[in-house]
């Protein structure tokens, strides 16, 4: 048995007339935290996104734990069942405003895996105290600042224990100044192990917090490698454009 | 014959002696025309044509008679139980509509002489012996229903239900609603013929009633007027060629020259003011009864909340299901949702009323085998129906209106589509619609005023039926007006509170955690 936890085989990806993703081949292995990088549009999200099957790809093959996903044939039950062993965090939070923030993260477990209301309060208090919000438990979503927010939406994928954690652009829309405590928290997260995937534009956390990056553009893996060795010196000139780009912002 | 003339002469004579016609104010509403109202819906004496104009034996009548009298005539056709109201506010000069003279209407209106001379029917089914126990059908504020509720004895135990015309009574018969019914012998003879209801003439006529044009007591020269041509007409023949092409018997003038002379008394030839004071002091005032009339209204009011209620719960789970049936993945759930909305919105609900008691009632009863759905029963499924497309509408819009990052997030956690729909997607989707809803039901409430179209009496009706008693069009209206304006305050509030909890969740005032 192989250590690879996903694997994207020749993944194409279309929306109406445009080409999102063109053959993309990656490789997740268990405990590993991998990057995504590449300018606005190159298919990083999309990407990200057909992991969990919020996207069906319409060529290629999505391995999990080594084994074809066969996502063409899957019922809406083992669909259901694939995005719960894999936990996603949105830029938006996408929390679900109606309920208060233990209520969130309580949602997952009480709703697909049928934990007792009890139970998953008490794994649900757990988690708020992991990610710094024991005492914004009843709060509601309205009433939570931007980082706030994606505390408790973390804390709501972490609830379903998930064997990999599927990270889009989690920090884009958060003031400077809530970003690093964000950070801190994923990068303890990958310190204990989780597995990640992770869409961003911070540099930064991709040195401090990841194996490997891919750098992707026009919907390909143009580069791929350690994390020093693309970021500091990437050896595709498409590659070596953005990144010095950004390293000027 | 010759003897019956020269009375009727002298009749005449009479009246012309005490009118100076004085060419001063025009004596009708429009100068040159003489208006005439008719209900259009009392074969062979009024209907109309396949152009839709009004025609019968009262539309010739009407139109001979103004044409005598040097007018342009015009026919309005008026609902027989709003005629005496459109008469008194002025929207037309005369009632040349079968309307019998009575000593209750001669309270609040003129009337010329009678103009024919009929009876009281009952109609019953083949074989009836006794009528005790039928459920009768009567025309609301007709002088049968009144007849049936001053004699009792003659009508033990029978239920009296009140519709709008003969036609509908007729249908009501066929359609096993009411097992018989009192009419005039002419009209209901006419109206069982033409649909081949099941019932005969049933015993001896109640009572013979003359029919006359009815003025508003002001105009007691019109009256004069119309009764020196409608003696004109008589004698001539154009009454009896009139008369014969709609009835299709000659008449018997000896009959109608009889009650002329019985109801020469009624002449109108006082003074305007004298009439007045007497009317003022005669008239059985809305105040003076009042303490019936608000028990009336409790009841009127009480199945108005009964309607509203059940169909505010009904409507609001039939909306849900439909709504969510709308924005269904599967298409022909889709294509049904969004037809039955199309439907219903696209039909008035007094179209879905009559479909519901009429159609739907019916055969579901004949199916049942007895009579599970009644006026009631029609009414709410009607009304459901109806106020379950607009809920359904509003529910859409209001699932619609939540963005597609909360069906992601629910995904994204392993949530079936159901169990989003349930649990994320519709409290909110109610949440951002609990207004529009709070006005479904305003606009519901609203709406119940039309049942009384399938009998049932419910706050409207009975201000109308008040009406009738009391010949004052505007009291009781004002009075259901009140009822209407409590139940729809106290019910709004309740929306407003509901919808305070439903926004809880936003952080708003009085939200905190």
């Amino acid at each position: 048995m192989s250590d690879v936890l996903f694997e994207a085989r020749g993944v194409n990806k279309s929306f109406g007339a445009l080409h999102v993703l063109k053959g993309v081949d990656l490789k997740v292995k268990k405990h590993e935290v991998v990057t995504l990088v590449g300018p606005s549009g190159s298919g990083k999200s999309t990407l990200l996104r057909c992991m969990n099957l919020l996207e069906k790809p319409e060529e290629g093959d999505l391995a999990w734990q080594g084994e074809s996903l066969r996502y063409r044939d899957m019922t809406p039950a083992q669909v259901n069942a694939h995005r719960a062993r894999t936990g996603m965090v949105f830029q938006h939070f996408n929390l679900f405003p109606h309920r208060r923030a233990i209520e969130n993260v309580m949602e997952g477990p009480v709703t697909v895996k049928g934990v007792s209301k009890d139970q998953a309060r008490e794994q649900a208090f757990k988690l708020l105290d992991r990610v710094g919000l024991a005492d914004k438990a009843e709060a509601w979503p309205a009433q939570l600042s931007g980082g706030q927010k994606q505390r408790v939406a973390i804390a709501r994928a972490l609830a379903m224990n998930p064997e990999v954690l599927l990270l889009d652009e989690v920090t884009s829309a958060l003031d400077v100044e809530l970003i690093a405590g964000i950070n801190e928290l994923l990068a303890d997260l990958a310190s204990e192990g989780m597995t990640m995937v992770v869409v961003t534009h911070d540099i930064g956390f991709a040195k401090r917090a990841s194996n490997r990056v891919c750098f992707m553009d026009e919907g390909r893996i143009v580069e791929r490698g350690p994390t020093e060795e693309v970021i500091d010196n990437p050896s595709s000139p498409r590659a070596r454009e953005f990144m010095s780009a950004l390293a000027r912002t | 014959m010759a003897s019956a003339l020269c009375r009727l002469l002298g009749c005449v004579l009479l009246l012309c002696a005490s009118v100076p016609l004085a060419a001063q104010e025009p004596l009708t509403i429009k100068e040159g025309e003489l208006s005439l109202a008719m209900s259009g819906a009392f074969q062979p004496f009024s209907t109309t044509d396949a152009q839709g104009n009004l025609a019968g034996f009262d539309a010739d009548i009407a139109t001979v008679l103004a044409e005598r009298m040097g007018y342009q005539p015009r026919l309005v056709q008026n609902d027989w139980a709003a005629i005496q109201q459109g008469l008194q506010t002025r929207k037309y000069d005369l009632v040349c509509g079968s309307m019998a003279i009575t000593d209750e209407r001669l309270q609040t209106m003129h009337f010329t002489l009678p103009y024919y001379v009929s009876g009281a029917q009952v109609f019953a089914p083949p074989g009836t012996q006794s009528l005790s126990g039928l459920r009768f059908g009567v025309t609301e504020d007709s002088t049968y229903a009144t007849y049936m509720r001053e004699h009792p004895d003659g009508f033990p135990n029978v239920e009296i239900i009140q519709f709008g015309s003969e036609a509908e009574i007729v249908a009501a018969i066929k359609t096993n609603k009411v097992d018989a019914f009192v009419s005039d012998k002419i009209v209901g003879g006419w109206y069982i013929k033409q649909a081949g209801a099941d019932v005969r003439p049933w015993g001896p006529l109640l009572y013979q009633e003359a029919c006359g044009i009815a003025a508003r007591q002001d105009s007691p020269e019109l009256v004069r007027l119309t009764n020196r041509a409608l003696f004109e007409i008589v004698q001539d023949g154009t009454y009896g060629t009139i008369y014969e092409k709609w009835v299709g018997v000659k008449p018997d003038l000896d009959v109608l020259l009889k009650s002329w002379g019985e109801f020469e008394q009624h002449i109108p030839r006082e003074s305007q003011a004298e009439l007045e004071t007497e009317v003022e002091a005669e008239k059985p005032g809305f105040a003076d009864n009042l303490d019936q009339w608000l028990s009336l209204f409790q009841r009127g009011a009480i199945i108005t909340l009964q309607l509203s209620l059940l169909t505010l719960i009904l409507a609001l789970m039939l909306g849900t299901l439909v709504g969510v049936g709308s924005v269904s993945k599967n298409q022909i759930i889709q294509k049904l949702s969004q037809g039955y909305i199309v439907i219903v919105r696209g039909t008035p609900l007094l179209v879905q009323l009559f479909i519901a008691y009429y159609g739907i009632a019916t055969v579901f009863n004949d199916v049942a085998g007895s009579e599970l759905m009644g006026a009631f029963g029609a009414a709410l499924l009607a009304l459901v129906i109806n106020t379950g497309a607009y809920n359904a509408e509003t529910i859409r819009g209001g699932i619609l209106s939540i963005e597609k990052g909360q069906w992601e997030a629910a995904a994204s956690l392993g949530m079936s589509r159901p169990a989003t729909l349930r649990r994320v997607v519709l409290p909110q989707a109610f949440r951002n619609s609990v207004a529009s809803l709070g006005n479904n039901l305003v606009v519901l409430i609203k709406d119940t005023s039309l049942v009384g179209a399938i009998t049932l009496i419910e706050l409207t009706y009975t201000a109308r039926n008040i009406v009738f008693q009391t010949g004052q069009p505007f009291m009781p209206f004002l009075v259901a007006a009140v009822f209407y304006l409590v139940i729809i305050t106290v019910l709004d509030q309740g929306v407003k509170l509901w919808e305070r909890y439903m926004m809880r969740s936003t952080g708003a005032k009085g939200a905190a955690a």
